[in-house]
């Protein structure tokens, strides 16, 4: 069952004026599917994660888009419009793990509670005895002892290890991990990024992974969408769009990336980096034409003034760029 | 030449860890040198240490060839020539204090007439793509890549001859990274500044520095000449660490 959503527009009021943070933002996940979302700060990348668990701050405002999820459609232009999927059709892992954790139960009790909510009829040894399964699934020693522990008596990547285990009991068709590894040292990143693909294997989730890394993506993911101040300028494979980038940001942003074995020079004081000159727009106000134009190395007139389509790249049916100069000539 | 920094055997506990135990290593003077390891590998207390913000159990920090002193006048007389960029520039300015406020501290410390304070400020600022107007604002009301600038800016404006900086680049998107990371190589080259880099950004130490070491749980599990480094790594931490980089490679991108 594919994982739809359309026509997202998000809009913050705020004390300034309305911050438009998301203007028409469609993504397609396979079931299966990993599928990374990247941007930088203010791109608006977990708004789109809050709008589809319908965690949206109070100065929020859906104004459009529909979520179709497990064959259901919701308006998410309605308050709570996916709260009878939460926790079961939708599991979401935060940056922060103890934004999921309550700091004054248990791990057991709050796994119990997972499964509670799924099958309210079930008796408590079953659930502790699945509860003990899924940490040991996620590669947490020693689950027995673990269940009678608070969160503060974990490490951060044990903490986000709980979190997935929670996930993997309310078994969802779409997993959320808005930046799961952020705050994590390399070496446990590596592992929580697998812990993930192996319970995407289990339940055969689809998965959305919200990162500012190009690194993490084009390790773990199959596609791939570039959200730019509230806009998506490409989607496609990670493999297509890492070999033929439709648009000047993604081709930038990849440059920016400063590859493990990268050329380098001698004298290390030569050794350059890549920047992105220029600011974002402002999210109050958008500039006609090209969201991107301000800040591209390859615009012409016309950018200024006309808002691309969605044009094909390549061959790839499903690779696709929002820039003027893949209109097909 | 006499090495900017040298440490020998520095141990320091606190209660059942040990933070430090038995660090040796020399930096160079004029040269970048880059210390990573993961959270918990002591990185942030050799800082604190080499800054005298931290009191070793044993060993010995010599600055310049001198050996640190733990008093108010040595600390004070130790800023004119070695400085920090702490990791959170937002924790090292005042909430309460515009940024004027902070810069005219430098002028008192280091007892320079006002005028020519501020117009040492204002070459600095302009170089380091500041807006001169950025000193009446408070830090809440910059973003956090001018924070970071303005946190550089301090450190400058007291001349120093060492630069250490803690995780510069964490934090800030990739598009603004390469930015900092390119003043850094400028100031390094044009006031030829030991600069020591704290990161656990691989990728980075291995393009700006000359010299590196791995440091986990305390210790220096490998060091040496960058290159080689992480090239052929010896120890096997080293290579775990290389191994767990998630990465766009260049490899990846022809093929």
């Amino acid at each position: 069952m594919a994982i739809s959503l359309r026509n997202l527009s998000v809009d913050y009021s705020l004390s300034q004026g309305t911050a438009h943070a998301l203007r028409g933002v469609s993504l397609d996940i396979q079931k299966g599917e990993l599928l990374g979302l990247v941007g930088e700060s203010g791109s608006g990348k977990s708004t789109v994660a809050f709008a589809l668990m319908g965690l949206l701050a109070n100065n929020a405002k859906v104004t459009s888009g529909t979520a179709t999820i497990d064959g259901k459609s919701f308006d998410l232009t309605k308050r709570n419009a996916t709260a009878a999927l939460r926790g079961r059709g939708m599991a979401m892992i935060f940056q922060d793990p103890m934004l999921s954790l309550n700091p004054v139960f248990t791990i057991g009790t709050q796994l119990c509670e997972v499964l509670r909510r799924r099958a309210p009829n079930g008796d408590r040894k079953t659930r502790v005895a699945m509860a003990e399964d899924a940490l040991d699934k996620v590669k947490l020693s020693n689950p027995r002892r673990r269940m009678n522990q608070y969160p503060h008596e974990l490490s951060g990547g044990m903490r986000q290890r709980v979190v997935i285990a929670m996930a993997l009991l309310s078994e969802p068709a779409l997993l959320i991990a808005d930046e799961p590894t952020t705050a994590l040292d390399v070496t446990v990143e590596a592992q929580i990024m697998r812990e993930i693909i192996s319970l995407r294997d289990r339940i055969g989730c689809a998965v959305l992974l919200i990162t500012h890394s190009l690194g993490l993506v084009t390790e773990y993911c199959d596609k791939l969408s570039v959200l730019y101040a509230g806009e998506r300028l490409e989607s496609g494979t990670v493999r297509e769009v890492q070999r033929q980038p439709g648009h000047p940001y993604t081709r930038m942003l990849f440059d920016c990336e400063v590859p493990i074995d990268r050329e380098r020079h001698a004298d290390a004081s030569e050794n350059r980096f890549t920047v992105i000159s220029g600011d974002l727009p402002d999210p109050r106000r958008r500039p006609p034409g090209c969201i991107f134009n301000g800040r591209c190395d390859v615009s012409f007139d016309e950018c200024a003034t006309i808002n691309p389509d969605d044009y094909p790249v390549g061959n790839d049916a499903g690779h696709s760029a929002r820039c003027l100069r893949l209109r097909a000539s | 030449m006499t090495d900017a920094i040298s440490i020998s055997n520095a141990q320091l506990r606190f209660g059942e860890t040990a933070a430090l135990d038995g660090v040796s290593l020399a930096i160079p003077q004029g040269t970048c040198f880059g210390i990573v390891g993961e959270s918990g590998s002591g990185k942030t207390t050799l800082m604190r240490a080499v800054l005298g913000l931290q009191k070793l159990d044993q060993g010995e920090i010599r600055i310049l060839g001198n050996p640190l002193v733990h008093s108010r006048a040595a600390l004070k007389q130790r800023a004119s020539f070695i400085q920090p960029i702490f990791q959170d520039p937002a924790a090292s300015l005042s909430p309460r204090s515009r940024i004027r406020t902070l810069m005219n501290e430098v002028g008192t410390v280091l007892r320079e007439p006002h005028a020519a304070m501020h117009e040492r400020l204002r070459v600095i600022l302009d170089r380091l793509g500041l807006p001169p107007g950025v000193i009446d604002k408070y830090p809440h009301e910059i973003s956090g890549g001018q924070a970071r600038r303005v946190a550089i800016a301090r450190a400058l404006l007291m001349k120093p001859s060492i630069l250490i900086a803690d995780e510069p680049t964490a934090g800030l998107d990739v598009s603004v990274q390469g930015d900092l990371l390119n003043l850094l190589q400028d100031i390094r080259r044009s006031d030829s500044i030991t600069l020591v880099v704290i990161s656990h950004n691989l990728a980075i130490v291995r393009l700006i520095a000359e010299n590196a070491v791995v440091m986990r749980a305390g210790k220096v599990v490998e060091g040496g000449e960058v290159g080689s480094l992480f090239k052929s790594p010896r120890e096997a931490y080293t290579r775990e660490l290389l191994a767990a980089w998630p990465g766009v490679t260049q490899s990846g991108v022809s093929g």
